[in-house]
C-alpha cells in the first residue's frame, strides 16, 4: 500500500506535524508502485515489481536544520522521526542561506496521472517484450530492452500552513536491436505518462529497421556536415544548455549564461530567432507536477523567446539576494517545432547525415558549452533527398549554442525524457573523427 | 582600383578548387576583428589562366584532387610568384601521400625546380608577425581525424623568392579548420583563425 490518496496523505502529514516543536517544520511524503521487465539476447531475463513509501521531516530552529526519514507511519513512529529531525537540527551549524518555508499556495490541477499506466500488468509487460523479440528474431536481429512503469504520489505539508499533493504515472521504454552479423545496430527510446500513447510494435519496428539499414556501414571523411538530428540526439546536448538556465551560476560567472562584469545574458540574443523554449507543467504531452520541492507553484515559463534569453531560474535565496521575484526551475523543456516530418526533412536534404542518437557525451569547455561524444545506433548518409547508405559512427565536437545558431529547419516535436524536442536540421555540425564502434 | 585588401581563390582546371566555401569570409572577418586593414568582404574567384591574378595581393589554392596546370596556368603561376605575389596553398586531404599533395609538389618542382619547396623553420617570421605561435604552425583538428595520413604535420613548406615566401604550402588543412560561419566565432573560446591573420599580414608586409 504505497499510494495514498490526498486525504490519506494529509492525515498522516498533519499527524506528524502535530508532534513538531521546532520553529519551522516541513514534511514530505512519497510513495510509488513500479514494475519492470528486462530482456536481452531475445529472451526475458528479469521482471520485477517494487513498492515503497517514505516520509521525510525537515525541522529547523532558526537557521539550523535537520532531516530524518522513516517508512512507518503509526503515531509512535511519526513522533520518533520528528524528534530525530529536531535533534539533528540542534546539532547542525547555521545555514546562512536558510529560507523559511512558504505559506499556503495556489496550485493548478496537474494532469500527470493516468489510470491505464497505474494498471499495467505483468502480462502487458511480457507483451511489450514479445513485441520486440518476435519481429527481431524474424529478421535475424537480437533485441535487448527494458520497460519500466510506475505510479506514485508526492505530498508536502509545513508549519506555515502549506499543503500540496500530486499523483503521477510514468512509463519508460528503451530497446537496442543488433543484427546477428554484428555490423548493424538500432535503438529507440519512448517515455509517456499515459501508457495508452505507447506503441510497442512501432517502437520495435523503428529500431529493427535502423539495425538492418545500418549494416556494413561505410566510412566517410569526418568534417562539418548538415545533420538531421532526431530528438533523442539533440535532447542530450540541449539538456546541458537547459542546465545553464540558472541565474545564480550565471551571476557568479560560472556558466554559459554569465556575461562580463557579474551580469548575465537575460535579454541577449544567443541563438536563431526561430528558437523558442518554454516549460509548462500543464502541457498534455509532457505534464509535470504543478509545484516543486520548495512548495512553489510552477507555471508556464518562457526561457528563450525568438532566440533571446527571456528568463533564468532564481531560487528563493538568490532572488532575495538580487531583489527579484523567484523564478522556479523548469520541470520540463518544450522547444517549439515546425511541420516537417522526418521523411520531409530527409527529402529536402541535398547532402547530409541522419543521426539517431548521441552517447558518451562529455564536457570539453563549460563556458562555451562545448561537448564531445559519439553517434550511435543508426547514422546514415543522405544524398539528394534519400538515405543512401549507413556510415561509420563519428566523434563530434559541438556546442548546443552553435548548433542552434546553425539551424536550418525545425521539424515536428517528439517527446523524449519528459521534454518536447523537434526534429532539427542543422548546418555545419562538427564531426571530428571516426569511431569503429558499431 | 580600390585600396582594399581582397581575397583571391584560384580556380584551376584539373581538380576541385571549390572547397571550404565559408573559409574566406571567416578569415576576412578576423582581419576586420584584429587589424586596421581595409578589407573587401567578398571573396574573388579568379581563374589561374586569367591575367586578373596579377592584381591580387594574396591568392589561395586548395583541393583534394589532381593539380596539373595547363600551360597558361603554369606560366601565370610562375610569373605571379616571381613578381612578388603570394600564394597560400592548403592541402584539403591533410595527407602528404594524397593526390593533392603529391601532384601539387610535382607541379611546384616543374615550375621552380627540384627541392625549391622546403620546410620553413618554426621560428620563421610568419609565426610571430601578428599573433605569436611559439611552436610553429598551430595544429588543426583535421589532422588526426582518422582520414588522410593521420599525422600532425609540425611544419609548413614554402618556396622562397628573394628571401620572401612566394608560395606557402600546408598539409594541415587550415581551409577545413576555418570553414564555418564567422558569426559563430564569438562562441569559441579561442579563435582558431588567428594564424590566418599572420599569413595575410606576412603576405602584405614582408
Amino acid at each position: 500500500m504505497a499510494i495514498y490518496t490526498k486525504e490519506e496523505a494529509r492525515k498522516i502529514l498533519e499527524k506528524a506535524l502535530s508532534f513538531s516543536k521546532a520553529d519551522t517544520c516541513e514534511i514530505n511524503l512519497s510513495g510509488y508502485n513500479s514494475g519492470n521487465i528486462r530482456y536481452a539476447r531475445n529472451t526475458v531475463s528479469t521482471s520485477g515489481y517494487s513498492s515503497n513509501q517514505s516520509l521525510a521531516v525537515q525541522s529547523s530552529f532558526g537557521k539550523k536544520s535537520g532531516t530524518a526519514t522513516i517508512d512507518e507511519f503509526d503515531d509512535a513512529s511519526l513522533e520518533k522521526v520528528v524528534r530525530r529531525a529536531e535533534e539533528l537540527a540542534q546539532l547542525s551549524p547555521e545555514n546562512p542561506e536558510f529560507m523559511e518555508p512558504l505559506g499556503p499556495q495556489m496550485y493548478d490541477e496537474a494532469i500527470t496521472y493516468s489510470e491505464s499506466t497505474a494498471n499495467v500488468t505483468p502480462e502487458y509487460r511480457a507483451e511489450v517484450a514479445s513485441s520486440s523479440i518476435v519481429p527481431a528474431a524474424a529478421k535475424d536481429v537480437t533485441a535487448a530492452g527494458f520497460l519500466n512503469d510506475s505510479a506514485g504520489f508526492n505530498a508536502m505539508i509545513n508549519s506555515k500552513g502549506l499543503f500540496a499533493y500530486n499523483q503521477s504515472t510514468d512509463v519508460d521504454f528503451t530497446v537496442t536491436m543488433r543484427t546477428n552479423d554484428g555490423t548493424g545496430s538500432g535503438w529507440v527510446k519512448r517515455d509517456f505518462n499515459d501508457v495508452d500513447k505507447f506503441d510497442a510494435d512501432e517502437a520495435a519496428k523503428t529500431a529493427i529497421d535502423k539495425a538492418v539499414l545500418s549494416r556494413e556501414a561505410k566510412a566517410i571523411e569526418p568534417g562539418k556536415y548538415t545533420v538531421i538530428l532526431e530528438p533523442a540526439a539533440s535532447a542530450d546536448l540541449l539538456r546541458n544548455m537547459f542546465r545553464s538556465l540558472n541565474a545564480r551560476s550565471a551571476d557568479e560567472g560560472r556558466s554559459f549564461m554569465s556575461a562580463p562584469d557579474g551580469k548575465n545574458k537575460i535579454g541577449e540574443k544567443i541563438v536563431d530567432e526561430r528558437v523558442n523554449i518554454y516549460s509548462d507543467p500543464l502541457n498534455p504531452e509532457v505534464p509535470t507536477a504543478t509545484w516543486n520541492g520548495e512548495g512553489q507553484a510552477i507555471k508556464k515559463t518562457s526561457w528563450i523567446e525568438n532566440g533571446v534569453v527571456k528568463n533564468l531560474a532564481y531560487d528563493r535565496f538568490w532572488a532575495k539576494e538580487k531583489g527579484v521575484e523567484p523564478v522556479p526551475f523548469p520541470s520540463n523543456a518544450i522547444m517549439t517545432g515546425g511541420d516537417a516530418s522526418l521523411e520531409e526533412l530527409i527529402k529536402s536534404t541535398k547532402k547530409g547525415i541522419l543521426v539517431t542518437r548521441l552517447w558518451y557525451i562529455r564536457s570539453v569547455d563549460p563556458q562555451t558549452l562545448l561537448y564531445t561524444g559519439l553517434t550511435r545506433d543508426g547514422t546514415f548518409y543522405i544524398e539528394n533527398g534519400e538515405i543512401k547508405y549507413p556510415v561509420k559512427n563519428f566523434r563530434f565536437n559541438e556546442s548546443p549554442i552553435i548548433m542552434l545558431n546553425n539551424l536550418e529547419t525545425l521539424g515536428q516535436q517528439v517527446r523524449i525524457n519528459g521534454n518536447l524536442i523537434p526534429y532539427m536540421k542543422v548546418r555545419d555540425f562538427t564531426f571530428t573523427s571516426l569511431s569503429d564502434a558499431v | 582600383m580600390s585600396n582594399e585588401f581582397f581575397f583571391t581563390r584560384l580556380q584551376y582546371e584539373s581538380g576541385d578548387w571549390d572547397v571550404d566555401q565559408r573559409m574566406p569570409s571567416n578569415l576576412l572577418n578576423s582581419l576586420v576583428e584584429y587589424t586596421t586593414l581595409k578589407v573587401d568582404t567578398q571573396e574573388k574567384i579568379i581563374t589561374l589562366a586569367s591575367d586578373d591574378i596579377f592584381k591580387s595581393p594574396f591568392c589561395y589554392i586548395s583541393g583534394h584532387k589532381l593539380v596539373e596546370f595547363t600551360k597558361k596556368e603554369q606560366e601565370n603561376f610562375e610569373k605571379y610568384v616571381r613578381n612578388g605575389g603570394f600564394v597560400f596553398a592548403d592541402d584539403c586531404n591533410h595527407d602528404i601521400d594524397g593526390l593533392f599533395a603529391k601532384s601539387f609538389e610535382r607541379q611546384m618542382e616543374e615550375i621552380f625546380g627540384p627541392s625549391e619547396l622546403k620546410k620553413i623553420p618554426n621560428d620563421h617570421e610568419i609565426y610571430t608577425i601578428f599573433f605569436d605561435f611559439e611552436d610553429g604552425p598551430p595544429t588543426t583538428s583535421q589532422e588526426l581525424n582518422g582520414w588522410g595520413d593521420d599525422l600532425v604535420h609540425d611544419y609548413l613548406k614554402a618556396i622562397v623568392i628573394n628571401g620572401r615566401i612566394g608560395v606557402l604550402y600546408s598539409n594541415k588543412d587550415y581551409g577545413c579548420e576555418w570553414d564555418y560561419d564567422f558569426r559563430n566565432k564569438r562562441w569559441y573560446k579561442i579563435d582558431n583563425t588567428r594564424f590566418g591573420v599572420n599569413i595575410v599580414m606576412y603576405a602584405l608586409t614582408s
